[in-house]
């Protein structure tokens, strides 16, 4: 696909998007992306189709690992030539448009997509691979249920045929989304969190376990054979291929199984857009922060390695991430749109897991954790503003050169924000 | 009584979406404050339910996981055993529609429930999403006194019949739509409110436990709890929150 190829239309909605997005960012309202897209859209409804044309290789959704694993697949992928992929988080139509109209109109595109969005956008952009890696409860005050947005996406393999999926095995519920499309390779990319997936979402009988295989009581349903899998030591991992293959990826920059996990999935879809997957796997390790994850920020009088975790799923990976007690770590927990109004998810996060160090709970809803955290039997104290040169923190904390901070959605973007403004201000 | 309480904890898989989990957790520790100890059975479907349980506690979940779980108790009976024996029980949400006479379906048709509860639930005209606080009303238990903050997330519009009692008047939220929020009947308590519910009232906490030992427990008062019920009282309320958490309780 060529520039001139596009529909007048579409040339034209684009340069009405760019014009709107670089307004946004003059004024200092953000990078533009949505807002460029969205006027975009508004000109020109087909502007995703006329955009996409036949140059996307592939679509990333999940609820836990969007950003990381596409922006792990597209640095793979960028071992070719250039590639298309979002800058930031914008994930939905908008976001999507941004990214294809303001990249590099001839290369291939690498998206991450709203798991809710996804039907929609494939219908619009026919890519050529679709990663599923995983579902649970996220947002549930603005999320479909879990079940539903499983049976949209069977609905969505079911009408796209040629798509080739690479889909994790060892969740059922995406599993259960992937099964009867014609073109899947099942990888074994692990699931921490099974609280989402306790019963068949077809007949609704309890899954029954045993490490990661899974089969239902009450119909057929079980975990597909994985031809790509994890081998996980606890600290570094080994991705295996379907002919035995491996790839180490020790050395990965970025932290955790659930990482690894995200790079082999990667890996899988490079399979099938048939590169060569030692570059890949070489290309895979030099990314170190996504998008401000696990990158190390200074706030205040503390320099923090910045962490994001939304949900009980990312939580329960997000624990193992951090240095081992008696080391002290921040939380903090928002509750604004993004983050979900509703807190109550702070009681299926295994917070037990911090015992024998004392965590310094902050954000909007520092209060409802200290009580959660009260009842697991883990000390705390609650503060306002960690930050703050004199703030009172637990022994230790400030001697750390780096103390992890882990955050929710705003609460990540409010430290981001707020580092970047005091870098700005000290220079 | 012994002091050991039995605490069966029905369904979690299917009832536990909004961190109900929390309830048991919190009846655990705050048995644990007052001295007793507490040995929670985890339910699942396919087990049968336990007869003996002094507590039975469920919570909310998705549409189609409240109609299996609705099914699986009918089909058992055990649950209807026990609240014909006096024990306690306390449901959530989906768990407190599903104890009633029927209660929407996902597709919005009504499915019969345990009639444990004298009440009907069907949809509301918009689904009720924020905040939820509430004053005990005059047939809450005596050891309920406290204003109730929770979070409400739901769309089901329920109406008690002669035999069931509002727990709560609505100050701020909907409720059961009719600006009465739960239902009593003897040691059966249903409401809407999550948070989870229990760790925001520990006054409704304690009542279930005292329900069990046959006497009311003394307060006990966590200082997090209570900073934490007057930040939410107060974004809810405004200056109509109470100015210090009550904690205060009628002599029993």
């Amino acid at each position: 696909m060529t520039r001139s190829r596009l529909p007048l239309r579409t040339t034209l909605a684009i340069s009405a998007g760019k014009a709107a997005a670089a307004t946004s960012r003059v004024s200092g309202k953000g990078e533009g992306m949505v807002v460029g897209g969205k006027v975009m859209l508004r000109c020109a409804p087909k502007a995703l189709t006329d955009l996409a044309g036949d140059r996307v290789a592939a679509l990333v959704s999940a609820t836990n690992g969007k950003t990381s694993t596409t922006r792990l697949l597209a640095t793979a992928v960028a071992t070719t030539g250039s590639v298309v992929t979002q800058p930031t988080g914008a994930n939905m139509t908008a976001g999507v448009v941004s990214a294809l109209a303001l990249g590099d109109r001839e290369a291939p595109a690498v998206l991450e997509v709203d798991e809710a969005y996804l039907p929609g956008i494939v219908d619009a952009t026919s890519p050529k691979v679709i990663l599923l890696a995983n579902l649970s409860r996220d947002q549930l005050d603005r999320m479909n249920e879990v079940a539903m947005l499983a049976r949209r996406w069977r609905t969505m393999l079911a009408e796209h045929p040629d798509v080739r999926v690479v889909a994790n095995a060892d969740d059922p519920i995406v599993s259960f989304a992937a099964e009867q499309a014609p073109h899947v390779t099942w990888f074994a990319g692990g699931q921490v969190w099974t609280a989402d997936s306790s019963v068949c979402p077809q007949c609704t009988n309890l899954l029954a376990r045993d490490g990661s295989d899974w089969h239902c009581t009450g119909c057929d349903r079980r975990r597909p054979e994985p031809s790509w899998r994890l081998d996980w030591s606890g600290e570094s991992g080994v991705a295996v291929g379907p002919d035995g293959r491996q790839f180490d990826l020790t050395g990965l920059g970025l932290p955790g199984r659930f990482n690894a996990s995200n790079a082999t999935g990667a890996l899988a879809v490079c399979a099938e857009l048939s590169l060569d997957l030692d570059a890949c796997t070489a290309a895979m390790k030099t990314v170190t922060a996504v998008s401000g994850r696990y990158a190390i920020l200074d706030v205040g009088a503390r320099r923090i390695r910045l962490l994001l975790a939304k949900n009980p799923a990312g939580w329960s990976e997000l624990i193992d991430v951090m240095p081992p007690a008696p080391t002290p770590v921040i939380i903090t927990i928002n509750s604004n749109a993004a983050d979900g109004r509703d807190p109550s998810w702070l009681w299926d996060v295994p917070f037990e897991r911090l015992t024998g160090r004392t965590v310094i709970a902050t954000g909007d809803r520092r209060r409802d954790l200290a009580v959660r955290l009260l009842q697991a039997g883990v000390d705390h104290l609650v503060v306002e503003d960690p930050y703050a040169p004199n703030a009172v923190l637990p022994e230790g904390a400030k001697d750390l050169d780096v103390i992890d901070c882990a955050a929710t959605y705003t609460a990540f973007h409010a430290l981001r924000t707020r580092a970047d403004k005091e870098a700005g201000t000290s220079a | 009584m012994s002091d050991s309480i039995v605490l069966a904890s029905l369904f979690p898989t299917l009832l536990g979406t909004y961190g109900d989990g929390g309830n048991v957790l919190t009846l655990t520790h705050r048995a644990g404050l007052h001295g007793l100890t507490v040995e929670v059975i985890q339910v699942d479907p396919g087990d049968a339910i336990p007869h003996q349980a002094d507590l039975y506690v469920l919570g909310g979940g998705e549409d189609s996981a409240q109609v299996a779980a609705a099914q699986a108790l009918q089909a058992d009976g055990g649950l209807a055993t026990a609240a014909d024996r006096g024990a306690a029980i306390l449901a959530i949400c989906a768990g407190y529609q599903l104890l009633g006479h029927e209660f929407p379906d996902a597709a919005g048709k009504p499915a019969p429930g345990l009639g444990l509860l004298d009440i009907r639930t069907d949809r509301l005209p918009a689904r009720a999403v924020g905040e939820l606080a509430c004053t005990p009303s005059p047939h809450a238990p005596d050891t309920v006194v406290d204003i109730l903050t929770g979070y409400e997330n739901h769309a089901g519009a329920t109406h008690l019949g002669p035999e069931a009692k509002p727990l709560a008047q609505v100050r701020a939220g909907v409720g059961n739509g009719d600006g009465t929020e739960g239902a009593v009947n003897g040691r059966v308590m249903g409401t809407y409110l999550h948070g989870p519910c229990l760790a925001r009232n520990p006054q409704l906490a304690d009542t279930l436990l005292g329900w069990v030992i046959g006497q009311p427990l003394p307060a006990i008062v966590e200082p997090e709890v209570e900073q934490l019920r007057a930040e939410r009282l107060s974004i809810v309320l405004g200056s109509d929150a109470p100015q210090s958490a009550p904690i205060s309780r009628p002599d029993a």
